[in-house]
């Protein structure tokens, strides 16, 4: 019998890894239940706001979202904001090894208990590593020292980079590239591909990369699972098969995009930079603990950190 | 007696709008000042939003009360007597209709993200920002019953 | 079938009277009621999500800094300014019309205040001097669309959040068309002066002249601070309105000492309920834009599109008709909301610039504030100048050939309409 699912992304670019990742859950689903299970795939359309995306999941407005932990810890689920925890995870070998792992089960029955059954989590994604870019390179801590640096205001993500040195700043990414090139900030961080394709490294401050790899991103794939629970176990089984094609193929898109935007970089006339990383490793290790305390997720960071 | 409800309700709406919008207006201006003294303050950005939201909603409600709404008065304005009484009465209760949408979709919106919280400030619920759906629903009604009974008596009056 | 359905409701109710906000959101509710699959409480959580936006602040706050002009007589010691620098040439008054246009243009995003304002001191002013009533009108309601293209502009603001387009970019981009639309009224005032004998004042004396532009001073500062803030980063443009507010409350209250703490209350409640009018369209429309998401009118039109229309040019005319169309019934705000999305990426397909675009658009929705049967500058002016707005509209015609020649002309030729800004800022994005 015919099934039709909303899934909805943020991003309104079709080459986006979110893209990629929705249409092969789309043609899996699409294959494997004979075009019975169609998945209407929305990029940006439903909305370019991830609240307003996890707002819509809940109310059943859209069958399968996308977010990031920032905006799922407005529904009153704070442990997930431990994915978002600066030098949580050392590598992606590391990072799929927790989240294809243990905790990533953990942490998703933590969501769909949490949430009522609202939300069940059916893969993860990730946006990237994240860097640091700015006027000049970074070597070693005393070098972000009075630099004001694009990245979240609030929480342990703005706490720690306080800590370094750095200044927080709030600018909006549509504002960001004007931003750069008028000296409002001196640095930002994000991953290759997305400040790339808004050109930033071409701007006066934005030339220099340093590969401070502090956030190996992860985002949630999310069905509402009352819906879920009302689909048929055959469809049911199918929606997960179609979930595992979507994370491999999200996950090789991006990881492509991450070496095709940095050779873009690099063409361009930009600069990258390695940096003993350990003294920020550690730099981060008191917030990372405080958080976890503070979010009661103290063990799973255990089990984290045990996975290095 | 409900020319006297509508009367004090308006003044209230209009009260809160203003209130609002000083609001956001100080919150932007803080923001402003902060970020010179190197101050990062976290909640600006949110709470003018939020009082934003709070009073365009009042004063929307406000300008139904004064019919100040834009549309087109060619074919409204050809029209004398009881017909356009009759034209009133329809127009006001297709508005009343869809405010009582806005009441019934609202009270569940409400209803859903009561316990949602702010981004910037965990403790701050965003039940108390939906809830001025409901309520501008609610007011709208109000003035519209108003204008219908208004219409009615000139109606009667002219026949 | 069900579309059209709904579009012949939207004009139906639209017609007999209903609010136009509310034929929007009436519209809107019907198609999601008729959608299956998308809970109507999607309406609601449209309307309040899609006026959750920081860059909509600066809607009110813009109106605010024009409303403390006005009641703070900021407005005529502007005209008066004016009158001394253009007044001795024939049609004088109609110049300073235009120029104190301009000039309010640089502080206000928003173009109603400045009819409103404006238009309260100088359309009885020039009656009274002898000119005929349409051109009083017409001069008024024209010149204030400047408003909006002149930085700072709220459409630019709306546009610039509704794309990520830079709003800096945007504002640099309007000065050009702005001043040209200002320039190119002149000329058809002074050519119609000659023709028609217009009077003109005597030449102000160079020392009244310096001390009028003392008097208006700390006035005519407010665009350089405001627009040359914006653009250096110095603050946002939210930020800038809620400047240009605070500036203009402090020299009126202050220098001027025209404005009254008791006056605050009923500025602020103008401000309020003016601003609302705009803002609860744009919540309905929100609501709108949502349904055709869901039905994925972007990529229905998108493939229409590249299955027919290749030429840059051909797109460039087919939106500058269908905005001049949807201008002739609907505001700036909701008319964007609606249909950017849609238009943006076939643009960008295209290789035209989303500065190029905004610009194209917000200088055609602009006209729309002076065509019938819904321009609301023209509305303004018209009940200012007490007279029907059939009237009225046969007085703005020429001004609008002004406007739609500088929307062709830079919508066209880009490289030369922008030869100049690009000098100053050679990352202009156009
Ligand atoms: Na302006
Ligand atoms: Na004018």
């Amino acid at each position: 019998e015919e099934l039709k699912i909303v899934a909805a992304h943020n991003q309104t670019s079709p080459e986006n890894p979110y893209q990629v990742g929705l249409l092969a859950f789309k043609d899996k689903a699409a294959e494997l239940s004979d075009g019975a299970i169609n998945v209407e795939v929305h990029a940006g359309t439903l909305g370019t706001s991830e609240a307003e995306l996890v707002e819509k999941l809940k109310l059943g407005a859209a069958d399968v979202v996308l977010v990031s932990p920032g905006f799922m810890s407005r529904t009153g689920i704070n442990e997930i904001q431990l994915f978002a925890f600066p030098y949580l995870f050392d590598s992606y070998d590391h990072w799929e090894k927790v989240v294809d792992g243990e905790v990533g089960a953990q942490m998703a029955d933590i969501v769909n208990e949490k949430s009522n059954n609202d939300f069940k989590l059916i893969g993860y994604w990730t946006a990237g590593v994240r860097h640091y870019y700015g006027k000049k390179p970074i070597y070693e801590i005393e070098d972000l020292d009075g630099v004001s640096i694009r990245t979240q205001t609030s929480g342990v993500v703005a706490d720690y980079w306080s800590s370094l040195g750095a200044v927080p700043t709030s600018v909006a990414w549509g504002e960001l590239y004007q931003a750069l090139q008028q000296n409002v900030v001196d640095a930002a961080e994000n991953a290759y591909p997305y400040y790339v394709q808004q050109n930033h490294h071409k701007t006066a401050n934005g030339k220099f990369t340093s590969e401070t790899g502090h956030d190996y991103t992860t985002r949630f794939l999310l069905i509402n699972g009352r819906k879920f629970d009302s689909f048929s176990a055959e469809q049911q089984e199918i929606l997960m098969e179609a979930a595992e094609a979507s994370v491999e193929a999200e996950r090789a898109s991006l990881y492509a995009q991450e070496e095709e935007y940095k050779k873009i970089l690099m063409q361009d006339g930009g600069r990258i930079n390695l940096l003993n990383r350990e003294p920020f490793i550690e730099a981060a290790v008191p917030y990372q603990n405080e958080a976890a305390e503070e979010y009661g997720v103290t063990e799973l960071l255990e089990q984290i950190r045990e996975l290095k | 007696m409900i020319k006297k409800i509508t009367r004090i309700m308006e003044k209230i709406q209009v009260t809160f709008g203003v209130i609002f919008l000083s609001l956001f207006f100080l919150v932007i201006v803080i923001q402003m000042f902060a970020r010179y003294t190197g101050i990062s303050l976290i909640w600006t950005e949110e709470a003018a939003n939020y009082s934003f939201i709070w009073s365009v909603f009042m004063g929307a409600s406000v300008m139904i009360h004064r019919e100040g709404h834009f549309r087109f008065t060619l074919f409204f304005n050809k029209l004398t007597g009881k017909a356009k009484s009759i034209l009133i009465i329809f127009i006001n209760t297709i508005l009343l209709i869809f405010s009582i949408a806005l009441i019934y979709y609202g009270i569940i919106a409400t209803q859903n993200f009561w316990n949602y919280n702010w981004f910037s400030i965990q403790s701050f619920k965003m039940g108390y920002m939906f809830i001025s759906i409901p309520i501008m629903g609610i007011s709208m009604s109000v003035y519209m019953i108003d204008h219908i009974y208004d219409a009615y008596k000139e109606m009667k009056r002219c026949e | 079938m069900l579309g059209f359905g709904l579009i012949a409701l939207f004009l139906f109710l639209m017609f007999i009277g209903v609010p136009i906000a509310f034929v929007i959101g009436i519209i809107a509710f019907l198609g999601i009621s008729a959608a299956p699959y998308i809970p109507e409480v999607t309406v609601v959580m449209k309307m309040f999500n899609g006026l959750n936006s920081f860059v909509l602040l600066a809607v009110p706050l813009f109106i605010l800094a024009a409303n403390l002009m006005n009641s703070g007589e900021i407005s005529k010691k502007l005209i008066n300014f004016s009158i001394a620098l253009v007044g001795h040439i024939r049609g004088g008054l109609a110049h300073a019309n235009v120029l104190v246009s301009m000039i309010f243009a640089g502080i206000s995003g928003a173009s109603q205040a400045d009819t409103a304002g404006i238009g309260k001191v100088l359309i009885p002013n020039m009656i009274d001097t002898g000119y005929d009533k349409e051109t009083a009108v017409g001069v008024t309601a024209a010149s204030s669309t400047i408003g909006v293209i002149i930085p700072p502009s709220i459409p630019m603001i709306i546009y610039a959040g509704l794309t990520n387009t830079s709003v800096s970019e945007l504002f640099i981009a309007g000065i050009v068309p702005g001043v040209l639309s200002g320039l190119g009224m002149m000329i058809v005032i002074y050519i119609l002066s000659l023709k028609r004998g217009y009077p003109k004042y005597e030449r102000t004396n160079l020392k009244k002249i310096l001390r009028l532009a003392k008097e208006a001073f700390p006035a005519l500062m407010t665009p350089i601070i405001i627009i040359g803030g914006v653009i250096t980063g110095w603050y946002t443009a939210t930020e800038a309105a809620a400047f240009a507010s605070l500036y203009t409350f402090v020299i009126g209250m202050f220098y001027y000492k025209t404005i009254k703490f008791k006056d605050l209350p009923g500025i602020l409640e103008d401000t309020l309920t003016l601003s609302s009018l705009s803002l609860f369209a744009l919540a309905t429309a929100s609501a709108l834009g949502e349904l055709m998401g869901y039905y994925q009118v972007s990529t229905i039109v998108q493939q229409f599109f590249t299955a027919h229309i290749q030429s840059t040019s051909v797109f460039m005319v087919i939106i500058i008709l269908f905005f001049l169309f949807v201008g002739t019934f609907m505001d700036a705000i909701p008319a964007m909301i609606l249909f950017i999305p849609v238009i943006l990426p076939l643009s960008i397909n295209l290789g035209i610039s989303p500065v190029l675009l905004g610009m194209v658009v917000i200088v055609t929705l602009a006209i729309g504030l002076v065509t019938p049967p819904y321009g609301l500058c023209l509305l303004i002016a018209a009940r200012i100048g007490d007279m029907s707005i059939e009237r009225s509209f046969g007085a703005v015609i020429m001004f609008i050939a002004v406007v739609l020649a500088v929307l062709i002309f830079m919508a066209f030729f880009p490289d030369i309409a922008f030869y100049i800004p690009k000098l100053f800022v050679p990352s202009l994005g156009i």
